[in-house]
């Protein structure tokens, strides 16, 4: 087993378990006051011109009714077309979406390798020489994948490490950090790049799927190719520590905060859940609060008095 | 576009200012408000403000932080900022807003998409320090740098440095009240991060670990509400009488009949309006009783602690003072066993009430609560009152409060009545969930202390007044009568001094007002206008 193949093994387990330990611990966060921001994408009438369901006034009467296709409605353009950067900062939009393009591009391209791993792995690990037609079509595409998602991808990444450097309010609030992230995956790219014009460029990237798949020694793929995957596998390595995991995140930026207008109901579970918070203890100092460290906050709030101090 | 730059780690370095404001570089303003020699300007801070208080940010102050008096007290402070960000990421200590928060710190990517919607940024020529990020970022360095394990070395990498000191938490402390809360920017984030929510976090924990707000939103303002019952001073006795004055004045204005109803039992719905509006705006109570009574609707103000004043300062501040007051709102209705509480023209008392104290309110405190806008809009279109609109024949716009509308999606029931009752109703641009705060968000429209008011008037009210006047392009002249309509109390407080400070009514002939005001006047029972031009500001 090479250098190789341990990192990315690493790096693939690294990253699984860091991104869904942080989704979990998310998911587990305690419910908080409502804080939505219309339009809400879920209210499909109202959507339009930003509405909710408050603009009826016995809107309590009423089941209020969720749509996960209106939610969707809005999430696949800002997903894939980054809506959002498109609306309010037309200027980075096009490097922000190639930039994007090519980081899905590459990891679409994971997917399929992984079934080109499987289905075409032995033809090409052992050298077999026809492919079914499935197998040419993942052959094709991978190829296509790697070559767009490169290309694609680095004309992105140096437009937004450009416009980063020349934009005055992008480049007073850039850290260290912000360059190194876009050097990093820039480095990605040119070397998929390098790797790409290298010569059998899926044959070498099947044979090595095939070889993680099966835990069996890879061959000598060549330097272009160890470049690449070194620093891919690094990648992978460093950005659940980043800031980049907003790729997922999201989902709760928009489902649970933005979007999330659930009113509480008496007797429901979201009554009950907010009934426990209020009897978490609160230890903040300022004295009009009264707090102890044992007080909880709903004791806190109804305690009569001057102002909560008897 | 302001010249001086200021980069983040800047807010720790000692200096005079960080920053100064030049009306100059400021966005300019329309006709006839163009002429920079023409425009108020502010005046200076007073040599006993600069020598007592911390006044290094800009060139206002908003709380008046007395300066430490050495550098042991210094320290404390700074340790006790230190601690309350910490309290501020404890789920028991901060369950309200942990969740929000913590996506809020960790995913921006720096993007700057947020920075061209906000208003205060634009209006001041783009002031690095208003950037909303700018606050944001101090904040996270913090955090990164002296609150996470190897902070000192990633988090300095990674974040970028900063060196917190008392210089770094008096201005940050300066510069929560340099936000409106408005959550334009919010709004137009791609990832959704939210950087009025940071900026509603820090002020909590210069209240709720060390008791530091404006005067005019704790002391004067929630501390007094619940002591008294009324951020306006009035005790129930005080506000009942002025309550009957109205009425009187009611009657002698259209000749209907009012007899505004005290916490009678069993009642339909409980109204609550900002009590202030009964002091500066009596007319707003008055044209709501006049409604209520000519639609026949079961209705009740109530005179318990609290209960009669909506607002809720505690939404921009302080979650404990939020509670308390929302509480005493919800025991008010329930006392009085009511079916709903009605929230009348207060943005902030809306979303209070409504959407933030939902979360509070638990078991028979959870009373169902509805905007008034939905009741108005229930009432004029269902035929109980006659309607001649064409007594509102003078052009009018639409000033969409944060709160009730990019805050609740409460957008359309007001436009509707609009479009009905105003014939020359227009709409401003930017307008419903995109709209521009007024300038007076988040507490502003109450704070003047020093010269916070030339502050809120020529920069984060700018927008709004640029708004307000393109709105009415079509009829500049003064002579030709134009009426904003804005369905806040707080708006209206803001509207108020901006309007006085740029001479709004003399130099377009624009006055401001509520709703129900509009649909009084357009009731055919009234014999006299409702909505005076000469008389109304
Ligand atoms: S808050 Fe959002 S819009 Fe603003 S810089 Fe961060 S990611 Fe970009
Ligand atoms: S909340 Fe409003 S005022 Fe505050 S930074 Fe955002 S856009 Fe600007």
């Amino acid at each position: 087993m090479s250098v190789i193949q341990i990192l990315i093994y690493v790096a693939a387990l690294v990253f699984l378990v860091t991104n869904i330990t942080r989704f979990v611990r998310m998911a587990s966060t305690p419910i908080h006051l409502r804080w939505e921001l219309y339009p809400v994408a879920h209210d499909v009438k109202r959507y339009k011109y930003g509405g909710s369901f408050l603009e009826e006034a016995d809107w309590y009467t009423k089941k209020l009714h969720k749509s996960k296709l209106g939610e969707m409605r809005v999430m696949l353009p800002e997903i894939l077309l980054m809506k959002g950067v498109w609306e309010y900062n037309r200027s980075l939009w096009l490097w922000s979406f190639l930039f994007h393009i090519g980081l899905y591009l590459l990891s679409g391209l994971i997917i399929v390798l992984l079934l080109g791993g499987i289905i075409i792995g032995p033809n090409i690990f052992y050298g077999y020489d026809s492919l079914s037609i499935i197998g040419q079509i993942i052959y094709n595409l991978s190829y296509a994948m790697l070559i767009a998602g490169c290309a694609i991808g680095t004309i992105g990444t140096l437009g937004l490490i450009i416009k980063r450097m020349s934009d005055h309010e992008m480049s007073v609030s850039s850290t260290f950090g912000s360059f190194f992230n876009l050097y990093f995956i820039a480095a990605i790219f040119i070397s998929g790049l390098v790797f790409f014009f290298s010569g059998n460029p899926v044959e070498k990237l099947i044979t090595f799927y095939y070889s993680l798949i099966t835990f069996q020694a890879m061959p000598n793929l060549g330097a272009a190719f160890a470049v690449h995957a070194v620093i891919s596998g690094l990648f992978l390595l460093y950005l659940p520590f980043t800031h980049m995991t907003h790729f997922f995140m999201k989902y709760f930026t928009y489902h649970k905060v933005r979007w999330e207008d659930s009113p509480n109901v008496r007797g429901s579970k979201l009554e009950k859940r907010i009934q426990e918070q209020l009897s978490y203890p609160v230890s903040w100092s300022a004295p009009h609060i009264g707090a102890d460290g044992k007080k909880n906050w709903a004791d806190i709030a109804t305690e009569e008095g001057e102002n909560g101090k008897e | 576009m302001a010249k001086n730059r200021v980069k983040i780690e800047d807010i720790s370095k000692p200096s005079e200012k960080l920053t100064h404001l030049d009306i100059d570089e400021m966005m300019p303003l329309p006709p006839p408000y163009d002429k920079i020699e023409e425009q108020p300007g502010w005046k200076k801070l007073s040599d006993d403000a600069i020598e007592n208080l911390e006044t290094s940010l800009d060139d206002t102050i908003a709380i008046g932080i007395p300066k430490p008096k050495n550098e042991e007290e210094e320290k404390e402070l700074v340790e006790k900022f230190l601690r309350g960000l910490e309290k501020l990421l404890q789920k028991e200590n901060n369950w309200t807003f942990l969740q929000p928060l913590l996506l809020s710190l960790e995913h921006c990517a720096k993007c700057q998409t947020c920075t061209k919607a906000c208003p205060i940024y634009e209006a001041s020529g783009k002031q690095d320090v208003y950037r909303p990020t700018f606050r944001s970022e101090v904040w996270r360095r913090i955090v990164h740098k002296y609150l996470k394990p190897g902070g000192k070395f990633f988090g300095r990498l990674s974040h970028g440095d900063i060196d917190l000191n008392w210089t770094t938490v008096a201005r940050l402390m300066e510069l929560s009240y340099r936000c409106t809360l408005c959550r334009r920017c919010a709004q137009t984030c791609p990832i959704g991060i939210d950087n009025g929510l940071i900026t509603h976090e820090l002020r909590k924990v210069f209240s709720q670990e060390m008791g530091i707000a404006p005067k005019e939103i704790h002391e004067k303002g929630s501390v007094l509400q619940l002591e008294v019952g009324s951020s306006t001073g009035m005790n129930a006795e005080v506000v009942k009488d002025n309550i009957d004055f109205i009425d009187e004045d009611m009657q002698d204005l259209t000749g209907i009949e009012v007899h505004t109803p005290w916490d009678k039992k069993g009642a339909d719905l409980l109204l609550i309006h900002n009590a202030g509006e009964i002091l500066a705006w009596p007319e707003n109570p008055g044209a709501f009783a006049i409604i209520l009574e000519k639609a026949g609707i079961d209705w009740t103000l109530s005179s318990d602690i609290a209960a009669y004043d909506g607002i809720n300062y505690g939404l921009w501040y302080d979650d404990f003072q939020l509670g308390k007051v929302a509480i005493k709102h919800a025991e008010a209705a329930k006392n009085l066993g009511v079916n709903r509480i009605v929230v009348g023209e207060c943005g902030h008392a809306h979303k209070a009430l409504t959407v933030i104290a939902d979360r509070v309110l638990t078991g028979d405190f959870n009373i169902p609560r509805v905007s008034a806008m939905t009741l108005l809009e229930e009432i004029v279109f269902s035929g109980k009152i006659k309607f001649d609109p064409s007594k509102n024949d003078f052009p009018v716009t639409l000033h969409d409060p944060c709160n009730m509308v990019r805050l609740m999606g409460i957008v359309e029931p007001q436009r509707r009545i609009l479009r009905y009752l105003c014939p020359q109703f227009r709409e401003m641009t930017p307008h419903g969930v995109n709209n521009y705060c007024c300038g007076g968000g988040s507490g502003f429209a109450i704070m003047s202390g020093h010269n916070f008011q030339d502050w809120r008037l020529a920069v984060s009210g700018r927008m709004k007044l640029k708004q307000i006047v393109e709105a009415f392009d079509d009829h500049p002249e003064p002579e030709t009568n134009k009426y904003l309509c804005a369905p806040c109390s707080n708006c209206k407080g803001q509207l108020r001094d901006l309007f006085r400070y740029y001479g709004v009514r003399e130099k377009s002939g624009i006055i401001y007002g509520g709703l129900v005001e509009l649909i009084v006047n357009a009731m055919v029972d009234i014999k006299q206008p409702f909505i005076n031009f000469d008389e109304m500001q």
